[in-house]
Formats: structure tokens, sequence, C-alpha cells
């Protein structure tokens, strides 16, 4: 693989060229666009976030000095069991990720590179996994757990249940069906003349080219696994197996909880997404180039 | 030849899915009986929280007494998901201790068994109220009463203090306080910053209804009247107009509501209060351990609210009840549970002193002292007001829908100001006379 | 190797599954095992949808028609849930609120998603930060962005908002708490985080436009905004087929803002067709109301996405 000459990459290197720009106006226009930017989206969240640490949160401001300081919500939090329940969240989003990942790949490559009848239909019943909503399948869904058909396996109770169900997800092999659509035939027939098999060519040569979709695919995915929550619920079968977003719904009813414990134990669900999303940009950013393309 | 494959496939998912469908769905046996059989118990309180320890408590004693095994699971939120759950797989918890307000729905389910209240030991302490809670729409009971709860006004009394004024004794007291408490800048900051009262004016789980209950009441007015099972509309009378009209103003002509409570729920009421927004806050008992925390006991009173206009003062009562499900292998241990929870021993353990993990408010068990069991003084006012105005909502089969569609007129009524009361109240009424209608109880 | 040249726009439609000059012995055996292939790697994602979805939708649609009572039995009731739903009185509010609010939330998404795509692409350190900083929104829990938002739009004169609205001699409003503006409030939360999900799709888009076409038509005289239109839009296709398609799907399905929010308030000017489900159904413990609810919904978000699907194959050609 040969890679692009380094001296022309910085110019090109966005849609618009706007790195290109070096004046010193364009310059302080791009400052403040960002400074905006992060104070419309990231700003609220964080001044609200402040409340963690603060004894009364004040529903009338946000403030990104509180009066002052304590780390009481967060023992609150922790007198609660939030650990038990972040180490669950982890083993849960750590196999649930994987599998879905794989389940994906695995299925947008039969539908976005192979033709076959039915292909339509089979896209549109994936799709309608996504259209009821989950309160209603809630209760015939905890049958099939507590009794998979045909197999006759019980899920309730075992963090499995909370895994395997999330392995296939609609949106994920809708991402990596359009994206891996978009990758030229040539050089996928090119390998099939050489002998390769359809895995070694999803392998080596499909699944380099989609890494921005697996990007996407990994962040929401994990952002998707990290926020179940009707699952957990029907799974579980005491607070032991409990998940973070559920003991976040309880901490928000819980008259004697407050606001700053719930924004305490919200930090701490926020972060490992944060990080994740930290993680995965890598893959946006290395996406399609001209080098790459080149067998 | 290829084009049938696909369709054939397809078919054949569709035809397991229905199969398995079709095969979750029945299948029951009947259970024989154990009197050692461990009991479940499933109590909704927030799991981790001081409250499931005393219910662990409870449950504990109560196997040392008997030596039957108990054990306890405490669920919050979506407890009723997870009820509907264990009652789809047929595995029923033994017991619950849940809301009152339940009722009516796990008996139209057929979740819980009937109680027999003659024959359960030292059921003639408990309060002949608390078991009016426990009674279906037909007349018998369901349940076994366990916890009760009235509700007050929380004041803030450094404020009441600041403009010189006296605790409320009537509605006009009331709402002059709360005139002065957003005018006359009680928290001194300089700045029009303060409330009168805070509301949790929000549709859902019908809160604006649950507010209004207690003031329409007092106010000499009614939801519905009439006998269980022969139920009348009442909700447009004129002293439920007047009631209502009463509380809009507040909203619409005094303005003493702190801004948001149109969509306020009570976890966003309860921080409006103790953030010193709003100074006056009609409330149950429970919120008293997190006030106390966040504000400061000193600051805020616990008054009994004033009769209305040609009313006598009225509380919405509510509580818990001892639920003996359905299914279980073993009923006698069920029997001999609720009447240790209901015991004075059991009441006691469940009150949990002062602390934050009582899971009995007010007993329900007239032997019990109450003052002998919590120091502080402010549960005396609930209790006051518990046996004088306690007053739970009419015993229909379901009452949440009324709850809802009250709770929709009124937020309607509150949110625009120009509305018409007496005619939204008119049509209130059409929709109530429906629902009992439907529910079979129209008088 | 030849070097190739990602085509902006697919080019006609290629036939995937053709096989490349199979030798005549094989032919048959290739024909079957390359029917069948496609099924092998669809099986996973089938069989765990085919458990975990289609049996309790089967079930769904088996509760649309009855009463549900899970330990006493259900009982058949026929059209009687349909009927509550359908004439209800919020009905119609509900279903014109829920069309509003999908326009305008996906719309309002879309833009400002591809605007922020377009500003933060790229590898300098400090975009990274800034993507991170405006990603927020998307992977904070929706209780938390319901709390940050009522402080915002905290009502009182001297509230966040208001504050920023009387620099510029407008207001106060009363946001979500009066009939005229809750909507409006509530579908500037939905945007606020529904814009930074649709930018980090578009910036994967974005990411697969080959340089070189860049490089080819800025060397053609073309300025950043018909690099813009020629080659950028185009080599976007994935990206607005996969967002109108969600749209398609999620539009409809407008719930939690609005359930943390406002719960359909002030006097039903955020009702949508979930809140009305959850109001009739879940929260009286009716399942079958519920869920005769929620197959109107399947059925007008499956006609929905047909639709988007047939305007995308016609819009291709």
């Amino acid at each position: 693989m040969k890679t692009r000459p380094p001296a022309r990459a910085d110019r090109f290197d966005s849609a618009l060229g706007f790195t290109a720009q070096r004046g010193p106006v364009a310059r302080l226009i791009q400052i403040v666009l960002y400074v905006v930017l992060v104070a419309v989206f990231a700003g609220p969240l964080v001044a609200l976030m402040v409340g963690a640490f603060s004894p009364v949160a004040d529903p009338s401001r946000l403030t990104l000095w509180p009066e002052t300081l304590t780390l009481d919500n967060f023992t609150a939090a922790f007198d609660r069991g939030v650990l038990r329940y972040l180490a669950n969240s982890f083993i849960v989003v750590g196999l649930g990720l994987l599998l879905q990942i794989l389940v994906s790949v695995s299925a947008a490559y039969a539908l976005a590179r192979h033709r076959f009848p039915g292909m339509r239909l089979v896209l549109l019943l994936i799709l309608s996994t996504m259209m009821l909503p989950e309160e209603i399948l809630a209760i015939p869904l905890s049958l099939v757990l507590a009794d998979v058909p045909i197999v006759h396996v019980n899920l309730i109770g075992t963090l499995a249940g909370m895994i395997i169900p999330v392995a296939a997800w609609a949106f994920s092999i809708l991402v990596m069906t359009e994206f891996m659509k978009e990758i030229p035939l040539e050089l996928e027939e090119a390998a099939r003349i050489d002998g390769a098999g359809d895995l070694r060519i999803l392998w080596t040569i499909v699944l380099p080219l989609c890494r921005p979709a697996l990007g996407v695919v990994g962040i929401f995915g994990f952002t998707m696994i990290w926020d179940q929550y009707m699952l957990p619920l029907l799974v579980a079968q005491d607070a032991g197996q409990f998940t973070l977003p559920l003991a976040l719904r309880t901490l928000r009813t819980d008259e004697q909880a407050g606001l700053g414990v719930l924004l305490a134990a919200s930090l701490l669900a926020l972060l490992p997404s944060v990080i994740a999303f930290l993680a995965l940009q890598r893959q946006f950013m290395k996406g399609l180039t001209a080098g790459a393309v080149k067998g | 030849m290829t084009d049938r494959i696909a369709p054939r496939g397809i078919g054949a998912l569709l035809a397991l899915a229905l199969v398995a469908g079709g095969m979750a769905a029945c299948g029951t046996d009947e259970p024989g009986q154990d009197a050692k059989a461990p009991l479940q118990i499933w109590i909704r309180k927030p799991p981790g929280s001081p409250t499931e320890q005393t219910a662990k408590d409870l449950a504990a004693k109560f196997t040392a007494a008997s030596g039957v095994p108990t054990q306890v699971t405490a669920l919050f939120e979506d407890f009723e998901t997870k009820l509907q759950q264990a009652a789809a797989q047929k595995q029923l918890p033994d017991i619950v201790i849940n809301d009152t307000a339940q009722l009516g729905s796990l008996v139209k389910q057929g979740l819980v068994r009937e109680v027999d209240r003659a024959g359960l030991a030292g059921s003639g302490d408990l309060s002949p109220i608390a078991w009016d809670a426990a009674k279906g729409a037909d007349g018998k009971h369901y349940a076994v009463p366990f916890s009760a709860q009235s509700f007050a006004l929380f004041i803030r009394s450094d404020w009441r203090e600041k403009v010189g004024a006296e605790a409320p004794t009537s509605w006009e007291e009331l709402d002059k306080l709360a005139v002065q408490f957003t005018k006359e800048d009680p928290d001194g900051n300089g700045k029009a910053d303060t409330y009168g009262y805070v509301i949790p004016g929000s549709t859902k789980r019908g809160y604006t209804s649950w507010y209004a209950t207690s003031f329409l009441w007092s106010a000499g007015g009614d939801f519905l009247t009439g006998e269980p099972g022969k139920f009348t509309t009442a909700v447009n009378s004129p002293q439920a107009v007047e009631a209502v009209d009463h509380l809009k103003g507040q909203f619409c002509t005094d303005k003493t509501v702190v801004p948001g409570a149109i969509t306020m729920e009570t976890t966003q009421a309860h921080q409006v209060f103790e953030s010193g927004k709003g100074g006056i806050y009609f409330t149950g008992p429970y919120n008293m351990a997190r006030f106390d925390k966040a504000l400061g006991k000193e600051k805020y009173e616990v008054v009994a609210l004033p009769a209305g206009p040609g009313g006598k003062a009225s509380s919405l009562a509510e509580g818990e009840n001892v639920y003996l499900m359905a299914g279980s292998k073993n009923e006698d241990g069920q029997k001999k549970f609720a009447e240790y929870a209901v015991s004075t021993e059991g009441q006691t353990v469940g009150m949990a002193g002062d602390t934050a993990g009582n899971i009995v408010r007010l007993p329900v068990n007239s032997t019990v002292q109450l003052a002998n069991v919590r120091q502080d003084a402010r549960w005396q006012v609930f209790d006051e007001i518990y046996k004088t105005a306690g007053r739970y909502t009419p015993a229909v089969p379901d009452w949440t829908p009324f709850r809802q569609s009250s709770a929709d007129a009124m937020n309607a009524i509150f949110a625009d100001c120009a509305s018409d009361t007496k005619a939204t109240l008119d049509k209130l009424a059409e929709t109530f006379t429906a629902e009992l209608t439907k529910q079979e109880v129209k008088g | 190797m030849t070097t190739t040249r990602v085509a902006p726009a697919r080019s006609g439609a290629p036939a995937p599954g053709a096989p490349a000059r199979p030798s005549p012995r094989s032919k048959r055996r290739v024909a079957w095992t390359r029917r069948l292939l496609p099924w092998l790697f669809l099986l996973p994602a089938l069989i765990l949808f085919a458990v975990f979805k289609f049996v309790p939708m089967a079930r769904a649609i088996e509760m649309s028609f009855h009463e549900v009572r899970p330990y006493l039995g259900d009982r058949w009731v026929g059209g009687e849930n349909y009927s509550q739903v359908v004439t209800d009185e919020a009905f119609r509010d509900a279903i014109w609120h829920t069309i509003v609010l999908a326009v305008g939330q996906t719309g309002g998404s879309l833009a400002i998603g591809l605007l922020l795509a377009l500003l933060l692409e790229g590898a300098a350190r400090h975009l990274w930060f800034v993507r991170t900083a405006v990603f927020l929104p998307t992977v904070a829990a929706m209780a938390v962005v319901a709390e940050v938002w009522r402080v915002i739009y905290y009502p009182a004169p001297d509230g966040m908002l208001n504050n920023v609205l009387s620099w510029f001699g407008m207001g106060p409003s009363q946001f979500l708490n009066a009939e005229d503006t809750s909507l409006w409030s509530v579908m500037a939360v939905g945007i606020w985080r529904g814009a930074p999900y649709d930018m980090m799709i578009f910036i994967a888009g974005l990411a697969g436009v080959d340089r070189t076409l860049y490089e080819a038509a800025a060397a053609d005289g073309a300025g950043p905004m018909r690099r813009f239109w020629h080659v950028t839009m185009p080599a976007l296709r994935p990206v607005f087929a996969i967002l109108f398609t969600l749209a398609a799907i999620r539009g409809l399905r407008v719930f939690t803002e609005i359930f943390l929010l406002t719960n359909g308030g002030p006097n039903g000017s955020t009702e949508v067709l979930m809140t009305l489900i959850y109001k009739l159904g879940l929260e009286r413990n009716e399942l079958g109301v519920a869920a005769a609810g929620s197959m109107v919904l399947l059925g007008a978000t499956v006609v929905l996405t047909l639709a988007v699907q047939a305007f995308r194959r016609k819009d291709s050609r």
C-alpha cells in the first residue's frame, strides 16, 4: 500500500478544504465557531454535571463553579451499588458489541455484495424489528427469554440474556449494508479470480474499506447496548444483575436520592461512552483514501 | 426456480414465529401446598436503599418467629412490568408490598387472592379506614393494609417569619402567604426569583389530579359520589368548579406558582422546593428526610391543609398493602406473613424509628403508639391528618383512567388562563360517566 | 494491480452476485453455493431476529385483538382495541403533532448534522476535541438531557434562554409550559440531540470520499461549493440512504423526549402517537390497547419506509 504524498494530504483533508485556509481572519472565525459549538452542545451538559459535585442542584440556572464542592453524591451513588451495576454494564457491552459487529458485518455482506431473490423483503423484515415500541414487546419477549424456542434454555437471570438478543441490531446492519454497497466491485472480482473465497474477500478486502462504517457501528452499537433498559429489566432477577441504566431510572424517581446522586451516576455512565467515542473516532479518519484503494 | 426459495424461507420463519408465540401462551398447573415453602416477597422500594434493608429485617424477623423461609426482592421503577412478566411466566411472588392504588388492577387481572378479614389474627386492631383501601369494587377484601400516609403543607418557616406572617389557618391566609412569598423577596437576595406554591402539574401519572384531590375535597367538591358499585359523577358540581377555579387563580391571577409547574413532575418539584424557589409545597411525609438534609430541618414546618370555602379539611390518603398473590405454594405462610406484618411488632420494625428506612409510614395498627417509636413530632401531624381528614380515592374497579382524564382536564385549565373551567369540567364529567359505565359501576 | 477510483455516484446497477468466469465443470456447484451463500451470511441475524423479535411481534399482533390478562388468559375483543385508539379525541391531534415533529426533527437534525460534519471533518487534534464535545448530547442519558433543557427553558424572566432572548429584545417565553411554544421547544431538544448523531454518520461518509477526486476537481478550477455539489454530495449517497430510512422508522416513534419533558402537555399540545399509546394502554395496564396502537404505528411506518425505498430507487436511476 502506498500512502498519499504528505505535503498535499492536508489540503484536501476535508470535503470543503477548510484546513487549508491559514489566514489569520479565517483562523479567528474558525476558533469562534468551535467555541460556539462546544458551548452550545457540550456546555449545558457539563454545567449540569457540575451539579454532581454540589449539595443542592439549582433547577433555574446552570453554573460551571458550584459554591460548595462535595463528593457526597458519589458516595451515595456508590452506596446504592453503582459500581456493581457498572461492572455488569461493562460485561454486557463488551461481549454484546463484539457479537453485534460480527452479526452485522456478516448480514450486511450478504445484503450488499450479493443479489438474491427475496433480498428486499429480508431488508424490510430486518427494518421492521425497529418499528415496534419495546414496551409492547416486553412481556412476549420475557416469555421467549424464559424458554428460548427449540433449544429450551432459560436466559432469565443470566447476563447472556442481556447479551445474545442485542447481537442483532437492524441499525448497524443497515449502516454496514449501505456503506458496503459503495465499495467498488473490481477489487472483489480481482480477488475472486485469484481464487479467494467469500470469507477471505470479506476479511481482507471489504472490511478494511469499511472502517468508517465500522466506526459508526461501533460507536452507536456501544451506546445502544450501554443504554439498554427494557431487556436488562426483563432479564434481571434482582438488583445484583442490574445494569447502569436500570439504576439510573430508579435513582431518577427515588425520593431519597435527589438530583445530585442521579447526576453523579449519570456522569459515571457517560464516561465510558465518551472514552469509546474517542477511541473509535480513529476509524473515521482513516477511511477510504486514494492510497488504500490501490491493491 | 430461484425465486421460490426466498419466500418459502420467510414463510417458514413466520410460521416458526407464530407457533412459538402460540406455544408460550398456554400451560398452568395447580400448585400443591407446602407450609415450609419459602416465600418470595417483592416490595416496591429502590434497591440498595435503606428501605430495602428494613424490608429484609422485617422478613428475617418473620422467619425467626414462624420458621417460614423468605426471600426479599426490592424493585422500584417498572415494578408493574416485572409483575406482569412474573404473571405471564406463571411465577408470581407469594407476597407483594405495593401501593394501595394497584389493588384494582391486580384484582382485575386475577393476580391476588381474596383475604378473609375476620379470619386474620389481629385484624380488629387495624384501622377501619385502612381496611377500606384493601377493599375491591365488589366489597370484598383483596389485601391487608400495611402502611398509610396523608399529605400536608410544607412551608418555609424562615420565609414566613421574614414576611411577618402567621401559619395559615384558612385558604385566604394561605394564598396571601403565597403572594407575600412571591413579592416580598423572602430569601432576601434582592431578586424577584421566589414564588409561593410548588405544584407538580404534569399530566404524568396523573400528578395534576393527584395534587388537586385534597384541595377539591377540602372545598367540598368531589370526583364521584355514591356507594361502591353505584357511583355518580360530581366533578362538575359548583363546589368542584370553585375548587378548580381557586387553583387556577393561583396560576393565572395571583401568579404565585413556580415557573414550569405545568410540566413539572414530583421529582422536579422536590428540587424546586429544596433549592428555595418556592415556599409552599403540599406533599407527603416521605420527603422530610430528604428536605431535612438538603434544606435543613429548621427552615420549614409541616402544617395541615386548612379547610376550604364551605368544606372541611381533607387530605388524600394513600398507603401500601400486603397483597397475597395467586398461585402460591404456601398459602398458610402468606397469611402468617400478613399477620406478622400488621402486628405491633411487625409495624414497629417497618416504621424504622426516625430513620429514612421506614417502609411503614404511618402504622395501620391502632395498638402501635407513634410517639413511642418516633421522636420526630412532625409525624404526629401526618398521623392526626390521616385520622381526622384522611380519605382514599373512590373504590371503583380501576381509578387510573379517572385520575388520568382529570389530570388532563385540570392541566388544560391551568395551562390556558382563558379556558372555561365549567365547560372543561362538564366535558370531564361526560368522560367520567362513560368510564363508570365501562367499569360497570354507574349508579 | 491497477488503480481504481471510487465512482462518485453508483454507475448503473452492477450485479454483485455475478460469478467471475467459472470453469464449466464446477459451474453447477458454484451456482448452488452462490445461491445459498447469502443466506448463510444472513443466518445469524435472521435466527436472532426470529427468536427475539419476530416471535414477540407475532404475539403483539395477537395481543392487539385481545384483552390481555397474563394470568387469567386473554379474552378476544376483535377490533375494539383499535377503535379505542383511533376514536380517541386526541388521536387526530396526536397524528398531526407526530408528523410535525418527525419532519421538523429529522429535517433539522439532517441539515445541522451535515453542516457540523463539514465543519468538523478532519484529522487535526483540536477537531477530535470539538467533535467529542459536540457528540456529548447523543451519549448522555435522556433523563439528564431532559433536566438540562428544563433548566435552559426555565420559564421565569431571568431563566437562561429567556435571558439570551432579552438581549435581542425578545421574550420572555414560557417554552415548554405554553401551548403555542411547547411543540417547538420539544423539537429543538430533538434536533440538539439528533444533529450530532447524524453528524457522525455524515463524517463516516465523508471519510469514504476519495481525496484524489477533490484534487482533480480543484485542478479543474472548481471552488469549494462546486466541489461540494459534484464530489461530496454524490459520495454521501449511502449516508442519505441510511438517514432517510432511519427517519421513516424513528420519526413516527418520537417518545422519550416528550415523555420526559412534557408528557403530552400542556393541554395536549405535545401529544404524539406514542404518548397516546402510553396513556391509553401502558399506563392503564391495558396491553391489548397499547398493542393495537403500536400496530397502527407499525402500519404507518411500513408504508413510509416503502415509500422512502421506492423514492430512493427512482432517484438513483
